[in-house]
């Protein structure tokens, strides 16, 4: 057995029980000196990911996989930690009571995401996955004392824990029909039973709620408005992120239906999400129920690469998860300071917060271009990858969909810039930006535009990982 | 095979029958006088008292689920003990790193003032 | 007539109905819990059986069945936590009453 496959993985383990550990024996007064632990530790799992890169095998009887793939997967799950704790350090620090269980929550919620990157049968999957959610269940909730928050989390607790039952009752039927839980021994495609067809359908439906893909998207408007805002950005960004790395796995590392079924119920899929998703979005009053709505939008790019199932394709992904990951927390860290300073997440409450605070100001502005897709940001470079793999195999019609989607995304994007820059403050005082809150919105603005600029210092390691996720 | 079940059929039938019999019997027999004392629930001989539908304290509820998680984390142990001659020395490390996370679970329940009483 | 695979995968398909029908229709939250732990417990009987006569060889079946009897119990102990929470709050626990968010 080779423990350095587990390497990551028993690094965040650790650090999450210590973490537990250090907020048992400091008690309560010392909420700072945690979120700075936490901020360190998982810069150390950062870094530790670095060396992973090339090992490119698997072990535990094919249980686990760590490819170059899964390696660039929890990258983007630990920046988009690593982000969000800078970023929601002090919205955390406001509640009252207890806050050290969600730097906790958070490091295993993180732990979760790596094994469904990682997971190479059904069974780690799947703990993997429950790992996440229940994690995710107890953030959601995590501002007790306000209404909103308690029912949020019941609301996913119920839809999540019956999405799961979905995804297990789909595996069980995998199981059946494959007689194996690993993915690399599923039968080849031309042997396909229709037990296996109604597992992997199952599976579609279930991994299409946790990615929120229409019509399996109805939790998340409401689950992003009432979750604490730091809650939301991880979950919009994170947690997508790893629905789609497992989602991959199984799809595309098993194949366990034939390529022309699944292309049309993932083509069908990214369609309606895509257009739902953006046209929803449109008369949202709501900044957290707008980005909600773009984040389903979002996910509907993101399937289009999934559609091509091939290493342009996963390319298109592993870019699209980091660069949508970035300018998505950014522009939820805008929401969060401007949350605290207002107690409100109205769009409304933006107008004039280029005046009362001009670095939030164009970093919400760049991300929201960058989610639209426009160049010169790297969400264009995204959206650049992701279509033109489909249509490099002929099949232009999603490409043709996603391009005018995003046209219409660029409206109720540029609605708030138009809100940010245009109307006059209600309340002309300053907006304070503490120094996390500045290192996290700085860092999204600066990849974004990079990234942007010289796609190629990302777009090479995503190549590469793509390659390596089929073996190449 | 069905017919082989007609045995257990039967044996059910007469199951049925000897209760209602009984039933039957005592109806017939016995003399029949209402009084209050009769409706009151039976309660070891004392005289009932407050309503029948009383709430528990949400003490217990902690306490209960505290229970039902550790409870279901034998699970494993099970089958560990039944193989533990011959999965050696490396299972053995596992298992007490399993239960050492547990009891960091147990710890921080302890902490949280979840077993005192209210 | 023997018992085979058929007769398990229609009680566990009967039972995951059963779950759904109750998550689906219960107004009380932790009848809705119940709903969902006898979905979990069909794909449970499920997985033994086909473990039983698809792949015997291994246990790989009979071990999923164990994961996801853990899991279960963890997804019901947060989802019983939070309904306290939600009674304490509010002093009901029927989802029509959870209103403050509209879908």
């Amino acid at each position: 057995m080779n423990f350095n496959l587990l390497s990551t993985e028993i690094a965040t383990a650790l650090f999450g029980s210590v973490l537990l550990i250090l907020s048992l024996v400091t008690g309560k007064d010392a909420r700072r000196g945690l979120g700075h632990a936490t901020l360190a530790g998982l810069l150390v799992l950062l870094l530790i990911t670095f060396t992973q890169y090339g090992i490119n095998s698997g072990g535990f009887s094919g249980t686990w996989i760590l490819d170059d793939y899964a390696v660039f997967m929890k990258q983007v799950f630990i920046i988009a930690a690593i982000l969000v704790v800078f970023a929601g350090k002090s919205y955390v620090e406001d509640f009252t009571g207890n806050c050290n269980e969600f730097y906790v929550l958070m490091v295993f919620a993180l732990l979760g995401m790596m094994g469904m990157a990682s997971a190479g049968d059904l069974i780690t999957l799947y703990v993997s996955l429950e790992t996440m959610t229940i994690s995710f269940y107890i953030l959601v909730a995590y501002n007790l004392t306000s209404g909103k928050s308690a029912e949020a989390g019941l609301k996913y607790l119920i839809l999540g824990a019956l999405s799961s039952a979905v995804i297990l009752y789909g595996m069980s039927l995998v199981y059946g029909a494959a007689g194996t839980t690993l993915f690399a021994k599923m039968p080849p495609v031309s042997v396909a039973s229709p037990v296996l067809l109604l597992g992997a359908v199952m599976l579609v439906a279930g991994f299409g709620f946790k990615i929120a893909a229409v019509p399996f998207h109805m939790w998340s408007p409401d689950i992003y408005e009432g979750a604490p805002t730091p809650v939301t950005a991880f979950l919009a960004v994170a947690s997508k992120a790893a629905g789609f790395a497992a989602m991959l796995r199984v799809f595309l590392g098993g194949t366990p239906v034939a390529p022309d079924n699944w292309l049309g119920i993932i083509a069908v899929l990214a369609a309606i999400t895509m257009i739902i998703g953006n046209l929803v979005a449109i008369p949202q009053t709501g900044i957290k129920r707008m980005l909600a709505y773009s984040s389903i939008a979002q996910a509907g790019y993101i399937l289009v690469g999934l559609m091509a199932a091939d290493p342009a394709g996963v390319n298109g992904v592993l870019f699209y998860s980091m660069i949508y990951a970035v300018a998505n927390v950014g522009a939820f860290a805008v929401v969060i300071a401007v949350e605290r300073a207002t107690g409100s997440d109205e769009i409304a409450v933006f107008g004039g917060l280029w005046q009362r605070q001009p670095l939030l100001a164009s970093v919400m502005t760049v991300c929201l271009l960058s989610l639209a897709g426009i160049p010169p940001m790297a969400g264009f470079v995204g959206k650049f990858l992701l279509f033109s793999a489909i249509m490099d195999q002929g099949i232009y019609w999603p490409a043709f969909i996603g391009f005018v989607m995003s046209m219409i995304s660029v409206y109720y994007y540029l609605r708030v810039a138009l809100v940010i820059w245009r109307d006059e403050p209600k309340d002309p005082a300053p907006i304070a930006v503490e120094s996390g809150m500045r290192l996290a919105v700085m860092a999204a603005l600066a990849v974004t535009v990079v990234l942007g600029v010289y796609p190629a210092v990302l777009s090479d390691l995503s190549l590469a990982a793509a390659k390596s996720f089929f073996g190449m | 095979m069905l017919k082989e079940y007609f045995g257990v059929l039967l044996f059910a039938g007469v199951a049925a029958i000897i209760p209602l019999a009984v039933f039957a019997v005592s109806y017939l027999l016995s003399t029949k006088k209402d009084t209050p004392e009769k409706g009151l629930a039976y309660e070891c001989g004392m005289d009932t008292r407050g309503e029948t539908w009383v709430q528990f304290k949400s003490g217990y509820f902690l306490y209960a689920l505290i229970f039902v998680v550790f409870d279901v984390e034998t699970v494993f142990l099970y089958p560990w003990a039944v193989k533990f001659g011959q999965l050696g020395l490396f299972a053995f490390v596992e298992m007490l790193i399993f239960i050492a996370i547990l009891l960091i679970g147990y710890w921080y329940a302890w902490k949280e003032q979840v077993f005192r009483w209210k | 007539m023997t018992i085979g695979l058929e007769h398990y995968l229609a009680v566990g398909a009967m039972l995951f109905c059963i779950g759904l029908y109750g998550v689906l229709t219960k107004r009380n939250a932790v009848a809705v819990l119940m709903g969902i732990e006898l979905m979990l417990n069909s794909v449970n009987i499920n997985l033994v059986a086909f473990n039983r006569f698809v792949a015997p060889a291994d246990f790989v079946g009979q071990l999923f069945a164990v994961f996801v009897i853990v899991v279960a119990a963890a997804e019901v102990a947060v989802g019983l936590a939070l309904v306290i929470s939600i009674y304490r709050l509010r002093d009901s626990i029927h989802v029509d009453d959870l209103n403050l968010l509209k879908w």
